[in-house]
Parts: C-alpha cells; structure tokens; sequence
C-alpha cells in the first residue's frame, strides 16, 4: 500500500432506518437520515475544504470553511452542522462561497508561519491542502498585524510536541481528548484572539497535565502544532502497512507508516473494529525496543549457565540444541522435554511451538503464560457457557445499559477499550465497580460510578454470591430467560444455595468489608438496569478461587438473561495481545486447538493423521508442575518462546531453582530477559513489526499482523521454531504462516472458515467461523449456548489459605500501570519510562503513618515467601490494610514476594493476595543487590567467537 | 509448602474443598475427574503411591477413586 | 404619617435614592421602596400622593413636604412620558413593590398563569402563538413555534431558561424589570413550564447586577409554593458578553466553557444537557402573563404592526435629555422617541448618529429617523432592532473610532471559536487604522526576498476599504453567532453614511 492519509468524511457516520436523497452539485445523493451534508458530499465523491471537521469527531463548526448554499435556506450554513433532507438542492460552489472560504483562509494565513518546505507537515498538512484548494493567492492584511508567531514550542511529552504558533485553534484536539480519548485533558484557555490550546493548568505543560499520550490529539491536528518527534526526524512516510498492535488484548489495528525500513510512526486504522481509530500510549508510541541496542541478534549458546554466552551462527546453535535436547530425551524420556508458547507471538508460532512440543519432544509438557493470567477464564467459562471465551465483541459496550467491572482496571490495562467504554458512560450508561482500589474509573471526569465496592482481596466469591442473594430472594432473576435458555434444575440448586441467609450481604459483610446496602444497591442495579455487561480482569482470575469466580459471574449473567444480544455479556479483558489465541491453538497441556481434550480419541487421531505421529493421550505438565518436576528431576529441557517466567511467575525463588536444576533451557526473545540468566540457548526473536501471522484479540478478532520490516536476526520468530524441528529431524517445510494457518483452520472446527486471504479481504474475522458462523460471531449464544443448557454451578466462598497475621498484616495485590507492560521488557526500553520509572507500594496513609513512612521513602515489602525493597506511594486510593504494586521491573522483582497458592482448578497463581509486612529501608535489600551481580554475570557474552 | 508431594496433597484436597458443596459422592467423582484431565501422569502416580495421610476425606476419595480405574 | 415612595431601582440608588429615602424617613415619614417609573433624568423619583418630584436630593425633603419644591413634576401618571406609553410589560413600573405578594396580587399578578393551569398546555400555546410574541433578545423568532417545538420534542426532561445576561450597551429593561417586578417574570417561566412540560427553570443573570440577582432569589423563596411543582434556580453569569447568546449561555450554564454551539441541533431540540430546552429573554418571558391573561392574546396581537406584535420595551440611552424606559406598540421612529419624547440629546447638540440594538447594531443616520420600529423595516434598513437599546449620539461622534470600537468589542468579546470572529475582528481593527492613515505599503516580511508571490506595491485607502468591506461580508456570512456575524453592521453603516470620518471623500 502507498502512503496516502486515510479518508475523512469529515462527520461521524450516522445509522438511521430511513435514507434521504438530496441534490448536491447537480447529482443525487442518498445517504441515511441525519447525515451531514459534508458527509454526503463527500461521500458521493465531491469533498468541501474544511479545517476542524474530522469524521471521528461530533460536528464542531467552527473553521467556517465548508460554507454551503442550500436552496431556500438563508445565508451560507456550514455542510459540517447542516444535517441533510429530502429534496434539498445544495451548491458547494459558487462564486460567493469561492470569495468566503478565500476570506476565511485570508485570515488564518495573516497568523501563520509561512515556511511550509521545512515544516514537519509539509505535504500532509490540511491548512496547507485546504489553501490549495481554496486558491489563496494573496494575504492583503500583510504580516505586520497581530500574530501568535514566536512561540516555544512544548516539548515535554516524548514522542510529541506542540508548536502552539503552528495551532488554528480549530479545537480538534480539545475534542479529540474528551470524545475519543475521554481523558478531558486538554482545554481552550483564554477567549478570542488569545484562545490558545492549554494542557492542564496554566503552569502545566503536556508531561506534567492529565495528558496520558494516547496520540488522539496529534492523530486530530490539521497541521503541524501536534507533531510525532518521529516525523520531524524522518520526514514524511512513504508507504503504509496495516497491523496490529503487540500490546494488550484489545488489538488495535494501526498504520505503520514507513519510510524504506524505517518505521516513522504507528497511527491508529480508522477502519480496525477493535479501536476504531483510535490508540494508547503503547501502542501508537513505545515501538522504540524494537531497535533497542539491547536486542540481541545473533544466537547465543553456552554449555553452562555460570559461562560467559558465546556468539554462534543458527547451524550452531540448532545442532547445539537439538543435540542436548536429543540427548536428554534418550536418557530421560520424552515427558522430561517441554516448552512455554508465548501469548505475545502469533497464532501460527504458538500453534508450531505446541506442534513442536506434541509431535517433536513426543509429550503435552507445553503451556502458556496465560496459565499465570486467564486460564481460568477458560476453564470457568467452558464450564458454563461451553466456549472458552468472552461473548461480546468492543462494539456491544456501545448498547450497554449498566456496565459492572470486576478485578480489572481498563483506563491502564486496556485503555483504547476503556476510552470505548467511557463514552459510553458519558452517554449515560451505569457503573458499577467492584475492586479493592479507587481504579480510576470510579471517578474521573464526567465519569462517576453509581457503585464501588471496595472488597477485600480474595473475596470476590462471596462478593458474587451475595449479589446473586440479592437478585434471587428480591425476585430480580430472569426466570423465563433461565427456564428457555439453561438447565432449570440447576438454576434451582443454585438459587437455593445463594439463597440461603448466610450468603446474604449483611451476613458476608464482615467477610468482604463491602457495606451491605451498597452491595444490595449494585446488585439490584445491574439486575434491573437494562442491558448489564460484565468486564473482569486479572483481579479475578488470578487468585485460588480465580475459576469460581469466572462460574460466579457466568451464572449472575445467565440469572438476569444477560446473555445472547448486544449490550450484555461476560467480557474478560484480555491481558496480552495474544492470549485468547495463545489458547485457542492447543497451548495448554491437556488440550488441542480449539479446546478439545487430549484424551479425546477422534480429536487426536485427526491431528496424528495431519502430523504422521502418536500423540501422547496423558495431560502434560502446568508451568508450576514442570518447575516441581525439574527440581524433582523429571524435567529436563524447556524451550520458552517469547516469556520471562523468572519475571512474570510467582515466587520468584522457585523459579529459579526450577530453572537452575533444568539440562537445557532455550529462551527464544528479544532481549536476554531474567529468565535467560538461566539458560543454555539464546535464541534471537523478532519483533511483531519483522513477522507476518495473526493475533487474536479479547474478544475472539483474528486479524493480520503484517511484516513492515526484515527482522534484525533473519528470521521470523515461525522460522525459528521450524528450523530448530527440522534440526530434530521433522521435516517441516511452511514458507509463509498462511500455510499454517490453513493447518489450524483444517484441524480446528471453530477456525474452518479463517484464512490468510480472507483475513487480507475482511481484515478480521471473530471466530466461531464455520459453517454454522460462516461470517464469524461478534456475539455469542444468540441462539442458545455451545453445550446446549446453559450451565449453572454452584459456586462456594473457600478463603485462601495465604491469610494476614501479626507478621504480616497487609494484604498485597499487583496490577499494572498505563505506560508499562507486563514484565516491561519493551515499554522499558522506550521513552514510557517517563511516565513510571520504578515500580511503587502504594499504601494507605493510616498504614503509612504507623510504620513512620512517607511519600517516596524506601520500603522493605516482605512475605512469607521473599522480601523486596521499592518506594512508597502514600495514598487513599487503597483501603487501609492493603498495599498495592506493579511488576514492570526487574530491578523490583514483585514476584519474589508473591506465593505458591493458585488457582484451584487452574493453578493460576494468586497474584492479587499475598499477606505482607512494610517496613522502612534504606535502599534495595540484599537480594537485589545480588539478583544484580548474577545478572550482570550471566549477561556476560564473549568478546570473540571460540572458534 | 516443600516437596513436589506437599503440594501435590495439597492440590487435591483444594480441588476437593471447591467441590465440596455438591455433596461427597458428587465431590469424589469430580475431584477425580479433575484429576484425571488435568494432571501429568507422573503426578498422579505420586499422589497415588505417596503418603495420603494429609488428604481431606473428599480428596482421599478420589484417590482411592484413581487407583482403583486409573 | 406622610406616606412617601421611592424607588429602589440600581438606577435610583445609583442618583442617591437610599440617602434620600433615609431623609425622608428622618423627616418622619412613612418610605415605601417601589419599582421605578423609568424615567432616568428624574430619579431619584419621589412620589407623594401621586405626584411626583425629581430629581430629588436629601435638601429637597423640606420643600417637597412643604408643598413648595421646585422638583415637583405633577401628577407621575400624567407626565407625557408616562402617559404616551402603552405599558403592559411594565404595567407596574412605578406602582407596586417588588416583592410584595400583596401587591402583585392586586395588580392582576398570577392571572395568566392561573389561567394557563386551566385551559392546558395545548391551549397556551396556542395563544402564545397567536399573539404574535416574539423573542425579544433580539432575533425576533416567533415564542409561539419555539414554545412548540420544545412541547413536541422527545424527552422526558426539558428546560425553561431565561436569558437575563442583559450585555448590550444602553439597555436596561431586562434589568428593570428583574427588579422591579421579578414575579411577573417568573410567573411567565411557569406558564411557559407547564405549556412545554418543564420541570425545572433556570434564569441565567450577569454578576453586574447584584440588586436583580437579590430580588430574584428572594421573590423565587416568596413564590415557590405558587409555582410548584415547577422550580427556578439562579445562576450568575462570570462577565463575558457572549454568554449573553443562547447555546454559549447553554454551555456556561452546564459550566463549560462560554463557547457557542454550532446550530442545528436547535436548543429547542437539543438544549440545556442535551434536553429539549426553551431559552428565552427576560421581556419575553415577562410579557407572557399578559398574554394569558383573560383576552391578553388578542389585545397583545391587535398592537403593533405587520409581523411585529405587540409592544416593545425601548431604552433611551446615551446623549439623550429624556432617557429612560418607553414602552410602545411597534411602528414607532426614531423621530418621535429622540425628539418628541427623549428631548434631543442631553447635550443640546445636533443628533448626529443613534445606534440601535446594542454594540453590535447599526448606527442610524438622521436620514433614516423615519423608519418604523419593526424589524423586517429594520432588517431592510441593515439594521436590528435588536433588545430595542437606543443610544444617541451628538455631532461629536467620531464614527470612524465608532467602527473601530465595534470591531475592538467584536475582538474582546468573541469566544474564540470561529475564524471570521476570533481573528477576523483583530484584522478589522487594524485596517481601520490603516484606512485613517491612508492606505499601507509593503511589510518587512513581504520584502523579504524569499517572498515570491507577496505584492510589493503600496496598498492604497480605497483597496483598504474594500479589503474592510470584504472582511465584514466574511464576518457576516461566515460567523458562527450573531457576534461575529453583527458586528459588520455598525461598522458598514458607519462608513456608509459617515466616509468623512474615516477620511474618505463622499461615497
């Protein structure tokens, strides 16, 4: 694809039953009732000059460009705010509006630099076209009036900067800010003349203000005054390639805008389903790691993990592996072999790790990160509906009526989707928020929840429970939704069981901390309140009753019929790009693709039919019970793809020693993370912009990823995983992921209708897409559910086991920040870091005070299990008695404080519970301390080849 | 916990305490069940030839549920 | 006890009124506060009796009460000023107390909307439509299909608001009227209430006029069970002039930004937090109860003359002897009310200039003292009506400074917005000024070499002129609100008819 800006028609898109055909310019139109008339202008191929219309903005009128004239209508009014009728004779030009529009960019020309051939816009620059087109030829105010020239520009944001003497205060980014991004950041300050575009308060300048880089307002500019520092520097793109974003589970869909290899900037595709058109600081801005000079590039390999790495060509390194791995299988067995597929890889690449594992290795040891984030989410959800995925697509949000938001905190984790759901809020929709933190959702501007239930970390069962109390003793359930839907009996069992008066919310009250009456309030809310969506997080899943409470909120969903249309649903935010396909290509060790058991003797024989091997009938190893197995001597040799589970996994030590006591560990990544300090091989990875493939977003997208570049090591991470099955003698021979992908499509009933070239026509496609959804499902069970009746189970409160005491009286729970990702291995290796350098405890300032700690002061964070040190943050925003912390860096290692316990069904770690004491500290404890020297040790690679 | 067998007895009987509320025979058949699915053979044969003294009555039965059809 | 009234009118207080009063009272007398006459040259007004005497310092009591004062003026009701006008609007200017329940009652007050209740909201609007009423802040769009629109609209919530940010220069009335006899204003809101179905007004006033912002408070606080279920809250206004038009005074309401909103959505449709909203004017709400009165309807469309019914509360204001309060049926001149009843100006100089309609008006020439008020004649004549503010202007006048000043309010007053106004009123300034230098040459940068397609020659007056004339068709044409939009209007009437001023031969 060329390089050219998308189209704008200028006026969102409007929806009506009823179509209207109007004249303009002499030729009909017809478009739907309440349509602009720029947009049917525009849309029927005749576009009127504008300035501060942009198609994903509410008409604003204020440039005064698109001046029309209407046929017994008065005056000139403007086609962006003038709403189209039937019969309506419309002229956008004539010679009176030729002499307005010319008068118009006059003016703004009189107060505007002139030298456009070394502006960063020049040539994409809509002041620039717009004078073009309106054929300004001269300015006879001259250019000794008042003017706005000579400004600083504010370069403290840094990936873009605001040259306020550039700025037609055309307000696009004022309003960008508050309807797609919703953050209401910046404003107009000033009047008239004086109007100028203020981040914040006066003093403010964008770092400083409430702005969170979500680009919105540089993707809004007409001209240069917001600017990608990217394109000053490399000058305008030449080509554009679409793709999708490597970050969270929404999966935006951008434009890489290119100049030859070099990636100028990431703008937001107007037409992805998943943003529509719009973007979060990670996203649009933190690409930098992609050329980070940590990035290794050349394969690594080492005999033991106490040597200095040694630089080797792929047949080295892939004979070297393969060698180990071989051995280790003639001595050990195939079950002592395994590997970790990564949620952040493509389908394809999870699908041949897990190929590699199964058909290679010869055992089902292969698992998934989404082990330690939404395995119970799979787990729960099949349990009930029948499908191990959320039922909604992003769009549903839009119908929502009450929106409950459980253990997920969207405006930092998933912040493209929460912008999606604000507005909605801002629209009118209810908010109920159960969390033990004041996430920001609870109240940020014009968005207030009508409930907060600040439970206590690990009781979200009993939280659930006794809204489901509620809702069936007040008679609030959808009975004949139940009777024609799930399985009455069952709804029976259970409405007695949430019945009973222990489960009430004045008798849990003392369980949950949650006031009873609120708790009663929000229940009744969400029962009544109309359509009711349920989105959940991590605050969920990750603990030891992660997968009860996915069941729990199945069946307070499927008591109220909030199932089956638009608007309603149960909708796990999924935290890595890729975790839903992670799991869907057979990823976890008991099943294949598209959730079929092991044992399942049809399934199998398909897949061994496909592979010419046997496949091995018994459930592999989890991730924490192939560490258990390697220092128990029975697992030998793991490949992990695209992880740090040194990082990203519980107890830290454990980790470790798991690793430690492996023959042969193979890190397939970027960059030599924590986990390689333990490892034999270093495989270079390639980054999303080196591959082609396909993610799979939260709610079931699979869309493109397209190679915009080569990768940096050769290869794309696909050939590296067929290169080192073929060192093992297997004889693959893909050449591009299609072919894989027609391998899932061809082994997978819920994936039968997906192919590469279908996606390159419809650009995504929401699986089930088969014969029964040949188009996909946006929704789930309009018609019934997958395993007919809907399921409900009886969900009982079991505390956890990790409980506070004199030792440790706090209760600790992690999350994540906006700017950071995950383990931080990318957005650290980019500018985000200014927003959040270290990780911090946030606590209580009742707890603060009794332990004689303020604000940015050292702590010792220590458990049962480790103990870290970080700076405090002191603030209400936790409730007295819990802390709160992320695990962006390694230099903090939260994990090395959090437990063994999990998931119950799942073994999902419980992250979000871990019972802590605070103390003060003066600096990083001696664990750090040393964690550093041994990085710096293994991190060592030989200054010349040893040949 | 220490030990691969402590933590094994103790999942099973944290399987068990979930399913507990749908009465004992229910509990064993589907805390064997869940066994069944998701454990690593290795690990079955473990709990099944180590010490089940620490085992909840559930989580014995299902146990006892595995040995006698594994 | 000899019974003395005296308003307590801002404009009153302002001549000395409060200290008067307080002689009075020293005097032993028994002082009512009343609303003003109106007739600014005689206040302080004192009435005893009826018969008035003014202007009226505390060294007057003595006179005054002794029957001797050179003030006396006769009987109030008689003076030709009072007597030549048709007061339905300000029927009780002079006469009652301005929260005085008691009072109002007497004076026909709550009638209309007793009236209301009983006939039903279709029949109100009716009425109000057949009327004729028009909006009285200035553009004059029928009450009637406003009223309407908002009754018809979906929407379970909708809104009264009353525009009382009264901004123009020399008006008043709006002031007066808040003053002097706030429940007839809120009377009108209610029957306006209950014919659109609102549950809630709002009445959005200018902080300069704390006097009206009080008595409201207090009058809402008198009548509030009268007016139940429906309520009214004040707001108070933070001095932009611009708030003064009806989707920026939206905005301020819902405390945004002071910023107008582009029309459609109508606030008819899309109001006040996105209800359907009916946004009207202090006198226009004020004249309702008339209207609902027992035959109000008729007697207030029998009055006036071609589209424009009624009466219309006109301000004498600027260089005028008489100023002061004249409500009238449309059809009058500017002949009559500068003349006959203001007197000519204050100064005794020859008129010169009346700009009618406030700031953003046309400035009249005496060559046109003969048109009717009505504003399709105005509109013929380029000029408005407007909040029916008249400011005289003696021979003086500089009306170039005049346009200049238009242009310089245009500039301190616009939003920011859109384009024609924000920088379109700064260029304005500044080619005025170089008109009256006598055209321009070339600027610095446009001598830079580098500028290829700058013209190098000198720019003479008359291109300047047209460059100005160009400017204001842009800001007319162009602008998203009447303030941009308008404020060609004094600016081309003054060069139309006053070219010398700007050093032009006659044009």
């Amino acid at each position: 694809m060329g390089y050219e800006p998308q189209a704008d028609f200028g006026t969102p898109e409007v929806r009506a039953d009823t179509q209207v055909t109007l004249t303009i310019d002499g030729r009909s139109v017809t478009v739907p009732a309440g349509t602009s008339v720029m947009r049917a202008a525009t849309t029927s191929g005749g576009a009127i000059p504008s300035l501060c219309a942009t198609d994903s903005l509410a008409a604003f009128g204020s440039c005064r460009m698109c001046l029309v004239e209407v046929e017994g209508m008065r005056g000139t009014p403007a086609s962006c705010t003038t709403p189209v009728a039937q019969d309506m004779i419309v002229r956008t030009q004539t010679p009176r509006l030729e002499k307005l529009r010319r008068g118009v960019m006059e003016l703004y020309i009189s107060d505007h630099p002139l030298d456009c051939l070394t502006c960063s816009a020049n040539n994409d620059c809509e002041l620039q076209d717009t004078a073009a087109e309106v054929g300004l030829r001269d300015v006879r105010y001259g250019y000794a009036g008042a003017h706005h020239l000579g400004q600083q520009p504010d370069l403290s944001n840094p990936y873009f900067l605001f040259a306020p003497d550039k700025c037609i205060v055309c307000s696009r980014c004022v309003r960008a800010c508050d309807e797609v991004q919703g953050t209401l950041a910046l404003s107009v300050e000033g009047r008239g003349f004086a109007s100028k575009i203020s981040a914040g308060q006066r003093a403010d300048d964008f770092l400083s203000s409430d702005c969170v880089s979500c680009g919105a307002c540089v993707q809004a500019c007409p001209t240069s005054a917001l600017m990608e520092k990217s394109v000053k520097e490399h000058g305008k793109p030449e080509r554009a390639v679409i793709t999708t974003c490597a970050y969270c589970g929404v999966g935006c869909t951008f434009r890489a805008e290119m100049r030859g290899e070099q990636l100028v900037r990431m703008v937001p595709w107007k037409d992805g389903k998943a943003n529509r058109g719009h973007s979060c600081v990670k996203g649009r801005f933190a690409w930098g790691y992609a050329h980070h000079q940590d990035r290794i590039t050349t394969p690594m390999i080492r005999e033991s993990v106490d040597q200095p790495w040694r630089e080797v060509s792929w047949d080295e390194a892939l004979a070297f592996t393969a060698g180990r791995i071989s051995a280790i299988k003639a001595q050990h067995g195939a079950r002592a072999l395994g590997g970790i597929t990564s949620s952040r890889c493509t389908n394809e690449e999870t699908f041949l790790v897990q190929k590699l594992v199964r058909a290679g290795f010869g055992s089902n040891n292969v698992d998934t990160c989404a082990r330690v984030c939404h395995s119970p989410t799979g787990y729960g959800l099949k349990t009930t509906f029948g499908t191990s995925a959320g039922t909604q697509d992003f769009d549903s949000v839009m119908d929502a009526d009450v929106i409950l938001v459980i253990g997920a905190n969207p405006t930092d984790a998933h912040p493209v989707f929460a912008s999606r759901m604000k507005r909605r809020l801002r629209q009118g929709a209810q908010l109920i928020v159960i969390d033990p933190r004041r996430i920001d959702l609870v109240r940020s501007p014009h968005v207030q929840a009508a409930h907060h239930l600040p439970l206590q970390p690990g009781t979200n069962v009993a939280v659930l429970t006794a809204m489901a109390h509620v809702i069936v003793t007040e008679g609030l359930a959808d009975e004949d939704f139940v009777r024609d839907r799930c399985d009455w009996d069952e709804y029976q069992d259970w409405a007695r069981f949430v019945s009973d008066p222990q489960h009430s919310p004045e008798f849990l009250e003392a369980v949950t901390k949650v006031p009873a009456a609120e708790l009663r309030a929000a229940a009744r809310l969400y029962a009544t309140g109309g359509n009711g969506a349920i989105y959940y997080g991590l605050g969920v899943t990750e603990h030891s009753q992660g997968s009860s409470t996915v069941m729990a909120i199945a069946n307070l969903a499927m008591a109220t019929g909030n199932i089956g249309r638009p608007g309603v649903g149960v909708n796990p935010l999924r935290g890595q790009n890729n975790v839903q396909g992670a799991c869907d290509m057979g990823s976890f060790p008991h099943e294949l693709s598209g959730y079929r058991h092991i044992s399942d003797g049809a399934t199998r024989t398909m897949f061994e039919q496909d592979w010419g091997v046997a496949l091995d009938p018994e459930p592999g190893l989890r991730i924490p019970n192939m560490l258990d197995a390697a220092v128990d001597g029975t697992f030998k040799a793991i490949y992990i793809q695209g992880e740090d589970i040194l990082q990203s996994d519980p107890n830290t030590h454990h980790v470790a020693a798991g690793l430690a006591a492996m023959d042969c560990v193979i890190v397939h990544d970027l960059f030599l993370n924590e986990t390689a300090n333990y490892a034999h091989v270093f495989l270079p990875g390639s980054t999303f912009l080196e591959k082609n493939g396909t993610f799979t977003n939260a709610e079931r997208r699979i869309q493109p990823v397209r190679k915009v570049m080569e990768p940096a090591n050769g290869l794309e991470d696909w050939q590296v995983t067929q290169a080192l099955a073929n060192a093992l003698g297997l004889g693959w021979a893909y050449t591009h992921p299609a072919q894989i992908l027609d391998e899932i499509a061809r082994l997978t009933p819920t994936f039968a209708g997906v192919s590469w070239d279908r996606l390159e026509r419809e650009a995504s496609l929401q699986w089930p897409v088969n014969d029964q959804f040949p188009d996909g499902a946006p929704v789930m069970y309009v018609d019934g559910f997958v395993r007919g009746k809907g399921h409900f189970v009886v969900t009982d409160y079991v505390p956890t086991d990790e409980k506070t005491g004199p030792r440790y009286p706090l209760l600790l729970t992690t999350g994540r920040i906006l700017s950071q990702y995950n383990v931080g291995a990318q957005t650290r290796r980019t500018a985000n870091t200014a927003w959040h350098p270290e990780d911090v405890l946030e606590i209580h300032p009742l707890d603060a005070e009794n332990r004689g700690l303020k604000e940015g002061d050292w702590a010792r964070l220590a458990s049962r299990t480790g103990e870290t040190s970080l700076r405090v943050s002191v603030t209400d925003r936790v409730a007295p008695g819990v802390v709160y912390t992320t695990f962006h860096h390694p230099e903090t290692q939260a994990n090395v404080v959090t437990t063994d316990y999990s998931d119950w069904a799942t073994n999902c770690p419980e992250y979000k519970v871990t019972a802590v004491q605070v103390t003060p500290s003066n600096g990083p404890s001696d664990w750090q301390e040393d964690y550093a020297g041994l990085t710096a040790r293994s991190r060592r690679i030989a200054a010349e080849p040893a040949e | 916990m220490s030990g691969t067998q402590d933590r094994l007895v103790y999942m099973a009987n944290q399987i068990a305490r979930n399913f507990a509320v749908q009465g004992e025979a229910v509990a064993i058949a589907a805390t064997a069940r869940h066994i069944l699915d998701f454990w690593d053979p290795r690990m079955r044969e473990a709990i099944l030839a180590g010490d089940r003294a620490g085992l909840s009555d559930i989580a014995a039965g299902a146990i006892a549920r595995l040995q006698a059809s594994p | 006890m000899t019974a003395v009234r005296i308003s307590d009118d801002a404009l009153a207080l302002a001549c000395g009124a409060d200290a008067l009063a307080a002689a009075f009272e020293a005097a032993g007398c028994a002082v009512e506060r009343v609303s003003s006459w109106g007739m600014h040259w005689l206040e302080p007004l004192v009435e005893i009796d009826g018969m008035g005497f003014g202007p009226a310092t505390p060294e007057d009591v003595d006179a005054i009460l002794s029957g001797k004062s050179a003030k006396a003026i006769g009987p109030i009701a008689a003076h030709p000023f009072i007597a030549g006008q048709q007061r339905l609007t300000f029927a009780r200017a002079g006469r009652t107390r301005a929260l005085s329940l008691e009072d109002y009652e007497r004076t026909g007050g709550w009638a209309g909307l007793e009236r209301a209740r009983r006939i039903g909201p279709e029949h109100v609007l009716d009425e109000v439509a057949r009327s004729g009423l028009r909006g009285r802040g200035g553009a004059g769009f029928p009450a009637g299909v406003k009223w309407r629109t908002v009754a018809q609209a979906p929407g379970a919530r909708k809104f009264i608001v009353c525009n009382a940010d009264e901004g123009d220069s020399g008006t008043f009335a709006d002031r007066m009227l808040m003053e002097g006899d706030p429940l007839q204003l809120i009377e009108g809101m209610a029957i306006a209430a209950h014919a659109v179905g609102a549950a809630q007004g709002y009445i959005y006033i200018r902080s300069e006029y704390p006097h009206a912002i009080r008595k409201l408070r207090d009058a809402l606080k008198l009548c509030a069970d009268i007016i139940a279920p429906f309520t009214i809250d004040v707001r108070v206004g933070a001095g932009a002039y611009v708030c003064g038009e009806e989707t920026s005074l939206l905005n301020s309401l819902e405390g945004k930004r002071g910023e107008v909103r582009a029309k459609p959505p109508l606030p008819a449709l899309q109001g006040l937090f996105g209800c359907p909203t009916v946004v009207n004017n202090v006198l226009t709400l004020a004249a309702v109860p008339h209207i609902l009165a027992e035959g109000g309807a008729q007697d207030y469309e029998a009055r006036g003359t071609g589209r424009s019914k009624g009466t219309m509360p006109i301000q004498l204001a600027g260089n005028i002897r008489h100023g002061g309060l004249y409500e009238t049926s449309f059809g009058i001149t500017l002949n009559q009310l500068i003349f006959e009843i203001g007197g000519g100006t204050a100064s005794g100089r020859p008129v010169k200039a009346v700009q009618v309609g406030g700031p953003l008006g046309a400035y009249l020439h005496p060559g046109q003292f003969d048109i009717p008020f009505d504003y399709e004649a105005y509109a013929a004549a380029d000029a408005l009506i407007g909040h029916g503010g008249i400011t005289v202007f003696d021979d003086t006048a500089d009306m170039a400074a005049l346009a200049r000043f238009a242009m310089e309010f245009c500039a301190a007053e616009s939003c920011g917005k859109c384009t024609p106004c924000r920088i379109g009123s700064v260029r304005g300034q500044e080619i005025i000024d170089r008109i009256l230098s006598g055209g321009r040459q070339a600027d610095a940068v446009e001598l830079l070499p580098q500028m290829h397609n700058a013209r190098l020659a000198q720019r003479s007056q008359a291109e300047e002129v047209q460059l100005l004339e160009e400017l204001c068709a842009v800001m007319k044409d162009a602008s998203l609100c009447a303030l941009g939009g308008f404020t060609p209007y004094p600016v081309v009437s003054a060069l139309r008819h006053w070219p010398a001023d700007f050093g032009l031969g006659a044009r």
